[in-house]
């Protein structure tokens, strides 16, 4: 994932870090304002596009690991830098600069990876840091102080909706036609959840997540008595449960599970990851919260059924503790983001490489494959914005195809979310997670983009956290939260005849998997 | 003999030298002029006080959200007095400021009576010091990678034979609330300690020597005269660390989030959490009005007496 | 003397007992330098490693990765501007709270005593607005305000305790010379409660350096951060907490406050009373 704190730390740094960028100016890695080259001191597009390659921006030891060749991990037909007129940007925009809020621990790389950007269209970029701990608290605050010093930002998805509603952010339909943005190329799940909100166009895929299982392969293949078959092993939440158990005897220090059931989002992240299996949805065409169903039931008993043998820390644990544990070897399996796929092969931060897989999502009888898209972040354009059209190529250009193959690549945490690269060959050699994350696409869950999500989300997990440390029971927690949110609904002017959003507009997004056969 | 306690009306140095030579001011000038010198303080100190107090009264009779104010009446309290998590709040914030602030008074009279007679006293307080001169949050996060993230405790305990298994902590209401009370406890006693110490070396010597050469103890001494001794200052420092204790925030911001289900979460952290993630402005307004009401009874209670306190 | 009063007490209970406190305080602390300067991978294990292996990893990311000179610039200027600010205001304050006699003296004494029992979170919200009507949001300036706030009460009552010490005899003198009260002030009082003053400047500068909340919801970019509050922010991210680069910046901030602290020791208990415990 990359949570809300999603720093994208590395974000391109490996670009820069080989020097491939010789345009850096000097300017932007110190100052972060470099000043703005001339228009026609600009290089050749084509030369800089040509520097964007696997050789230059891959980090030697992977390519060396995974056996990589030198081709390109994506479809060069589809890589937006690639299809852009370079010449008509430079001439509409060239010289003007656009202001982008960026999580504060990623400020340096990102001013590096950038700075082919400014080569390529003459636009400068200046990096606002915002702390990424509490991105969202921030943002708010700088768009309610009504002087948002950003004209871009980028933040995690569910929240679209909370940004986009008040009014603080901008269209983004007539930039994306008119600049040919390849759309049709994200898988659904992230094109209509991630970019759009009542129908509108807001935002730009950017960092695409799905929540997935991962086992560790020495532990699991010692209990299976063979290799593992990543649909068969682990076919269902029960056999998981089961699994977990077994596991949990193993070795001292290792627990069976590794679990996110910290207060907040995290929890309602990990219940919806599993609710979504048994066919649970949040909301009624009407907006009534009917999460506290039987599938919604379901899903939190079996989060209590793993949480007996799960890490000690489960009950505090939001993504960086999950991460943590298990990058630590603390636990033979886990439920959490893709990228503990990706990031548990970085030998300087995980003691486990090589030693796990990233497994099919488990089913549920009587309910239905649906792999959860929870959180992942989104790009957007503030509604402020002094240059909104600079603003928005910058993102295009940041979220193009290339650059986030070879971000996954680096498995710096930041996933791409398009179909040409998650199937390509090449990146599927070296993103561990690849193969079975793009085939999990096409039936993905989604919590519906409304004004209100980020309290929703807060009060649905603050309940389940009661309801995992034993303070009240499933059913109390879920009839506690379903009131908790339509209160939350009403406040934010559901229920009131004209709805902030209609359910049309957010509904297609929700569930993708309709009716379509199983990946495998 | 006097104790260390000063008065707060104690002395004004000399109307009488003031007086003599000054005639040439005016009366008006000389009767303004002490007003002149603590306007400035009280000015800025009204600017972070009365402001925000009245900003917070009217603003907690208004729903705030993103767009404008909208008057809600009494809305806020009530909602507040239905509030499950704020009387939460308002209990994990005094179970956990009474069990630390006790807890931290008997070990710090503890070992101030050890230590103050002793030779190596100032090496001893410099030592007792260091957890104090630590960021708090840099404290929060030793305590939260030894109790929860790297499991130390737990391996620890396992290894002398008390427990079986890593304890699970943040499911635990009482183990997270008491991994508070140690992180404030193993930072805060020194502050308890170097007060005591230098009430203690403060006091006639000559009081313990006659009950000594009587025959008591040096513990009966220590109960029986020290302590009574003592008591302005204990009750002082007492409410300077009790005004703390109660303010929690950085440790429960990092070590707990106010879990588990939010056994943990203080007042502070209750505000902080309406307000600025929330954005329920009014709200958290409300609940800041209920806080300041119940610090000025405290104030007025207890404050004005402890730094009052008579002579002994 | 004190060999003498030793009798009668078991100095075994008593050693026993201090060092095992002193243990308590160093243990974590050490262990805490330990985990400084170890590589990531030995942090969070199935079992807790004791014995690293020597890295200095977190050295370098603290220097290459974050802006940590930043964060320190804005620590120092905050807090030097903050004890500045408290002692413009404050000694004059202290001086007519603990020279004159005049109507109300009682009672503002105790309003600007009873600032400090003002938690930070009762003002939060208004202090947000404010600052955000006066543009000060995410500057140093707010924090050196905010941190002047937070102590003047510290600072007038710590160097009121201390001007009360001063015997007026000293200011006679000088009156009889005719100096006014402001040169008496300045050249008299002054000197005289030098150590007062450093006192409370150096209680100050520990409270400011602690404080969190404020800091927390003002700042919102490197421009306004300080070690405190970037050290629980910047947790890095896509990378988790990174606890050898947390350790380490915890040292690097404690060290010199341990040094200006150990200089001031023997006044620190009056210090830390508000003046109301002569140590």
């Amino acid at each position: 994932m990359t949570s809300p704190r999603l720093s994208r730390r590395r974000l391109l740094q490996t670009g820069a870090a080989t020097g491939a960028f010789t345009v850096t100016a000097g300017g932007l890695a110190g100052g972060l304002t470099a000043p703005a080259l001339a228009q026609s001191g600009l290089p050749d597009p084509a030369s800089v596009l040509a520097d964007i390659s696997v050789p230059k921006y891959v980090r030697q030891d992977y390519r060396e690991l995974y056996n990589m060749s030198d081709a390109p991990l994506w479809d060069p037909n589809k890589d937006w830098i690639r299809t852009v007129d370079w010449e008509q940007v430079r001439s509409e925009l060239a010289g003007t600069t656009v202001r982008f809020a960026i999580g504060a621990a990623d400020t340096e790389s990102a001013a590096e990876g950038l700075a082919p950007f400014k080569a390529l269209s003459g636009i400068d970029v200046e990096l606002v840091p915002i702390p990424d701990d509490s991105f969202y608290d921030k943002a708010v605050a700088e768009f309610i102080s009504g002087n948002a010093s950003f004209d871009a930002l980028q933040f995690f998805s569910p929240w679209l909706g909370d940004f986009a509603a008040p009014g603080f952010l901008a269209p983004l339909d007539d930039f994306a036609a008119k600049w040919g943005l390849p759309l049709d190329d994200f898988y659904d799940t992230y094109r209509l959840n991630y970019g759009f909100f009542n129908g509108q166009m807001y935002g730009i895929p950017f960092d695409c997540d799905i929540q997935m299982v991962h086992v560790r392969k020495g532990y699991m293949e010692t209990l299976l008595g063979g290799s593992i078959d990543k649909v068969n092993s682990v076919p269902t939440y029960d056999e998981l449960i089961r699994v977990a158990r077994e596991l949990d005897k193993v070795e001292p220090g290792v627990a069976g599970v590794g679990l996110m059931a910290g207060r907040g989002f995290w929890s309602t992240y990990t219940w919806e990851h599993i609710a979504a299996q048994a066919g649970m949805m949040l909301f009624d065409e009407n907006w009534e919260p009917i999460f506290n169903g039987d599938a919604g039931m379901k899903g939190l008993e079996i989060i209590l059924e793993l949480a007996k043998v799960a890490n000690e820390g489960h009950a505090g644990a939001g993504w960086p503790e999950n991460r943590a544990a298990w990058l630590g070897g603390q636990v033979a399996t886990n439920i959490s983001w893709q990228d503990s796929g990706t990031q548990a092969m970085r030998p300087d931060q995980s003691q486990i490489v090589d030693d796990f897989v990233t497994i099919y999502e488990p089913r549920i009888e009587g309910g239905r494959f649906a792999p959860p898209n929870i959180a992942g972040s989104t790009s957007c354009v503030a509604a402020s914005a002094q240059n909104a059209e600079g603003a928005f190529l910058m993102l295009g250009f940041l979220t193009t195809a290339s650059i986030m193959a070879m971000n996954e690549a680096n498995a710096n945490g930041v996933a791409p979310g398009y179909r040409s690269v998650l199937t390509n060959a090449e990146l599927q050699k070296v993103s561990q997670p690849a193969k079975v994350w793009g085939d999990s696409l096409d039936h993905a869950w989604c919590s519906p983009r409304l004004p209100g999500a980020f309290p929703i989300e807060q009060a649905i997990g603050n309940e389940i956290n009661r309801a995992v440390v034993g303070q009240i029971s499933a059913k109390e927690a879920l009839d506690n939260a379903a009131a908790a949110v339509r209160g939350i609904m009403e406040d934010n002017g559901f229920y009131r005849g004209r709805d902030p959003v209609e359910y049309a507009a957010a509904a297609p997004g929700l569930y993708v998997g309709e009716g379509k056969p199983l990946p495998f | 003999m006097s104790s260390n306690i000063e008065e707060i009306g104690a002395v004004a140095a000399a109307p009488s030298h003031v007086k003599a030579t000054r005639k040439r001011r005016s009366r008006r000038m000389r009767k303004l002029f002490p007003y002149l010198l603590v306007a400035p303080a009280v000015i800025y100190l009204l600017g972070i006080t009365l402001y925000p107090g009245i900003f917070a009264i009217t603003q907690s009779f208004y729903a705030v959200k993103f767009g404008p104010w909208r008057p809600v009446g009494f809305e806020n309290y009530i909602d507040l007095w239905n509030d499950r998590e704020f009387w939460a709040a308002l209990w994990n914030t005094f179970v956990i400021g009474a069990i630390a602030l006790t807890a931290q008074c008997l070990l710090a009279l503890l070992l101030a009576f050890y230590a103050y007679r002793d030779p190596w006293v100032q090496g001893w307080r410099i030592i007792f010091l260091i957890p104090m001169l630590f960021m708090p949050s840099a404290v929060a996060f030793i305590f939260k990678l030894s109790f929860l993230d790297a499991r130390v405790i737990s391996d620890i305990l396992i290894g002398m034979g008390i427990i079986s298994e890593n304890l699970a902590i943040p499911s635990s209401i009482w183990l997270s609330r008491l991994t508070l009370i140690i992180a404030d406890v193993w930072q805060w006693t020194p502050f308890l300690f170097i007060i005591f110490v230098a009430a203690l070396q403060a006091q006639d010597q000559e009081v313990e020597e006659a009950a000594r050469l009587d025959g008591a103890s040096w513990g009966a001494i220590f109960w029986n005269v020290s302590l009574p001794l003592m008591r302005p200052v204990i009750v002082v420092a007492l409410v300077l660390r009790g005004i703390d204790i109660t303010t929690m925030f950085a440790n429960v911001f990092i070590i707990t989030k106010g879990g588990p289900g939010g056994a943990t979460e203080t007042i502070s952290y209750f505000i902080y959490r309406t307000g600025f993630k929330m954005f329920n402005f009014g709200y958290a307004s409300a609940a800041s009005v209920i806080m300041l009401i119940l610090t000025i009874i405290v104030a007025q209670v207890v404050v004005k007496r402890a730094f009052r306190s008579e002579r002994v | 003397m004190a060999a003498l009063r030793r009798k009668g007490e078991s100095r075994v209970i008593r050693y026993l007992i201090l060092v095992a406190w002193a243990l308590f305080c160093l243990v974590p602390v050490i262990w805490f330098l330990s985990i400084g300067l170890r590589p990531r991978t030995e942090i969070i294990t199935p079992e807790p490693i004791y014995i690293p292996t020597l890295s200095l990893d977190a050295w370098h990311m603290i220097w290459s990765d974050w802006p940590m000179a930043q964060y320190l610039r804005n620590s120092v200027l905050a807090i030097i501007g903050s004890v500045l600010i408290d002692l413009v205001l404050a000694i004059p304050a202290a001086y007519a709270l603990a020279r004159y006699r005049f109507r109300g003296r009682e009672d503002i004494g105790f309003y600007i005593l009873s600032t400090r029992m003002m938690a930070p979170a009762i003002v939060a919200v208004p202090i947000f607005f404010l600052f955000r009507e006066m543009q000060l949001l995410d500057t140093i300036w707010a924090l050196m305000l905010v941190y002047a706030a937070i102590n003047l009460s510290i600072v007038t009552w710590i160097i009121r305790s201390y001007m009360l010490d001063i015997p007026p005899e000293l200011e006679d003198a000088a009156r009889t010379d005719g100096a006014s009260d402001l040169r008496i002030l300045w050249s008299i009082i002054i000197p005289a409660v030098l150590p007062g003053i450093i006192t409370a400047a150096v209680i100050a500068m520990i409270f400011a350096i602690n404080e969190f909340l404020f800091t927390l919801l003002i700042a919102s970019t490197p421009n306004a951060y300080t070690m405190s509050v970037a050290l629980a922010n910047f947790t890095g991210g896509s990378d988790g907490v990174i606890y050898n680069a947390i350790a380490l910046v915890a040292f690097l901030a404690f060290l010199p406050v341990f040094l200006v602290v150990v200089a001031i020791q023997r006044h620190l208990s009056r210090g830390l009373t508000m003046g109301a415990v002569k140590g």
